[in-house]
């Protein structure tokens, strides 16, 4: 597959999309959530992060999408530092990134066209480009005739779906899934991580977190693996160690 | 910020006030009871300076200039041995007394005029004096001239208004000053009361417009976070999705200042309502015409009203967002 390729021989030839340098985090009250961690990410590739419950993966996440600030070292993310970075600036990484939650967040209030929509309004974007795009995000995800849908006529899957639309609308270079399957059921699961795999087939990097060992198994990407805050295992060729 | 941005934005403002009517509605009463309260301040405040006004204009001072009249009631003759000058019939010399035709009188009262916070002075003759003092008496001019007998024992004098009450004394102390005068009739004790009621209302009026300032804001504060609550969710996906602070913001401030004007409107017909009412009772009751009419204050209280309302709306939701900004993702779980 590409995607292996890319993991293993060529991987000198790409640019970092995410670059961790012995970063550490430890929360107000002591807990040592990350220690040391040295990855590198390279833009285009699809990773699995696994780890235990309190592994650090939460933290993983938030410190890529600038939720938390690490106490040592450094994060680059889509060529923002992250270490140094501004509040201000926090915004501009971030719509340089799709996020897909495990418990969907939609607004119950909104259709499933306003619920992807109400991510371009929130860039700025104009009415003909938010009309154009929804409509191909909501058709990537199989989802065109349920625009007008509300979310509580969706099953699970489709509400994930729905969330990976409103990912994808502002056509993000980085792709953070925070165990996306988690409340859905196996098949939709398999079709959902399909779906991820697809969008990375186009050039996508994405970052998935997951406690679900087959579709690892299953699907052939990267994994991570956390355990007490440190990286304990890497199959992938972009280690920054 | 784009076109489409503004509009999404304050549609949204607009659509919170209704999503929460019933906090919305409740806002409104209060905010609108508190901008009714503070015009009521304004509108007391306007009509006790009105007649404090009144009384001001009704308080004149009157300096008694030195004239032939004083030197032969009161003043001092100058020594013979002094004066080369005769001294007429009654024993009265031109040196004995100051002002010694109408145009030094006149000139005196150029002089007073020159004083600070003096607003307006008008020269009395003696003739004129005694017809007013004969006026003001209750039989009129006949028992007066019986009193008299034919005489006019009134000096000249000046009858002088004042600006500010506030520094009667100090004026008074300085006209009195001025050598050509003897003396000074006043109503202290009225300029006193005078200036401590205008104190008095100033800092009442100035204390129940703070008081209700602070209730509005806390009034609205309070409306936005019911609604920050119960848009947690969307803020928490804004925010995720690259949402800047101020996109975050201004539905709340819109939300805000809507609440705001429409409570000043409320408060505008209802406060015209109520002191039309009260005025129409008092001018049949107490049979005066000297109250303040609304139409003359409406366009001020209207401006007041939404200076507050706006105040209050836009304040009031940037603290309260302004405390919730800080916070991401699983945080908005936690409020």
């Amino acid at each position: 597959m590409e995607q292996q390729n890319l993991t293993t021989e060529n991987v000198a030839d790409v640019k970092p999309i995410i670059e961790f340098r012995g970063v550490s985090k430890t929360y107000v009250g002591g807990t040592h959530a990350l220690e040391d961690v040295n990855i590198k990410i390279n833009s285009g590739e699809f990773v699995f992060v696994v780890g235990s419950s309190g592994a650090g993966k939460s933290t993983f996440m938030k410190l890529i999408m600038r939720e938390e600030k690490a106490n040592t070292g450094k994060i680059t993310v889509n060529g923002f530092n992250l270490t140094t970075m501004k509040r201000k600036h926090i915004p501009l990484l971030r719509r340089t990134m799709g996020i897909v939650f495990q418990d969907f967040r939609l607004i119950p209030t909104m259709n499933v066209f306003q619920n992807v929509a109400f991510a371009m309004y929130v860039v700025g974007a104009g009415g003909k480009d938010i009309r154009r795009e929804v409509s191909k995000a909501l058709a990537k995800v199989g989802l065109g005739h349920k625009a007008r849908s509300m979310p509580n006529q969706l099953s699970g899957g489709e509400q994930q779906r729905v969330g990976l639309a409103r990912a994808l609308v502002n056509s993000p270079d980085l792709i953070i899934a925070d165990e996306p399957t988690g409340n859905v059921d196996p098949n939709m699961s398999y079709e959902i991580v399909s779906m991820l795999t697809e969008i990375n087939r186009l050039g996508t990097t994405v970052l998935m977190v997951t406690h679900d060992h087959n579709l690892v198994r299953d699907f052939n990407h990267r994994v991570i693996m956390l355990d007490g805050g440190r990286i304990v295992a890497d199959n992938g060729g972009g280690d920054a160690q | 910020m784009k076109m489409t941005s503004v509009k999404y934005l304050v549609g949204e403002g607009f659509k919170n006030t209704w999503v929460n009517r019933l906090m919305s509605i409740a806002s409104v009463g209060v905010l609108m009871a508190c901008m009714v309260i503070i015009g009521l301040a304004v509108l007391i405040t306007e009509n006790v300076n009105m007649a404090v006004g009144n009384l001001e204009k009704q308080n004149v001072v009157v300096a008694y200039m030195k004239d032939y009249n004083w030197a032969l009631l009161e003043g001092e003759p100058t020594p013979a041995e002094d004066s080369t000058e005769e001294p007429d019939e009654n024993g009265i010399r031109q040196s004995d007394f100051f002002i010694h035709n109408e145009e030094e009188a006149k000139a005196l009262c150029d002089q007073i005029a020159k004083i600070d916070n003096v607003a307006e002075v008008r020269f009395i003759s003696a003739e004129e004096g005694l017809k007013e003092l004969q006026a003001g008496m209750n039989d009129g001019k006949e028992q007066s001239e019986i009193i008299l007998d034919g005489d006019n024992p009134l000096s000249c004098s000046a009858e002088i208004k004042m600006n500010d009450m506030a520094l009667f004394a100090k004026t008074v102390e300085k006209i009195s000053a001025i050598d050509s005068i003897y003396e000074i009739q006043s109503q202290t004790d009225l300029a006193e009361t005078i200036t401590a009621i205008k104190n008095g209302i100033g800092i009442a009026g100035a204390w129940i417009i703070g008081i209700l300032m602070i209730i509005a804001l806390v009034i609205v504060s309070n409306t936005i976070r019911v609604t920050m609550y119960n848009r947690k969710l969307e803020i928490s996906i804004m925010k995720a999705v690259g949402a800047t602070d101020a996109f975050v913001r201004i539905p709340f401030i819109v939300e805000g200042v809507v609440i705001g004007l429409i409570s000043a409107l409320l408060a505008e017909g209802i406060l015209y309502f109520c002191y039309r009412v009260a005025t129409e009772t008092i001018i049949k009751t107490l049979n005066t015409t000297d109250i303040v009419k609304y139409g003359d204050m409406a366009w001020i209280l209207l401006a007041l009203f939404v200076g507050i309302g706006l105040f209050a709306g836009v304040i009031g939701s940037v603290i309260m967002i302004s405390k919730y900004l800080r916070k991401e993702g699983s945080e908005f779980a936690a409020i």
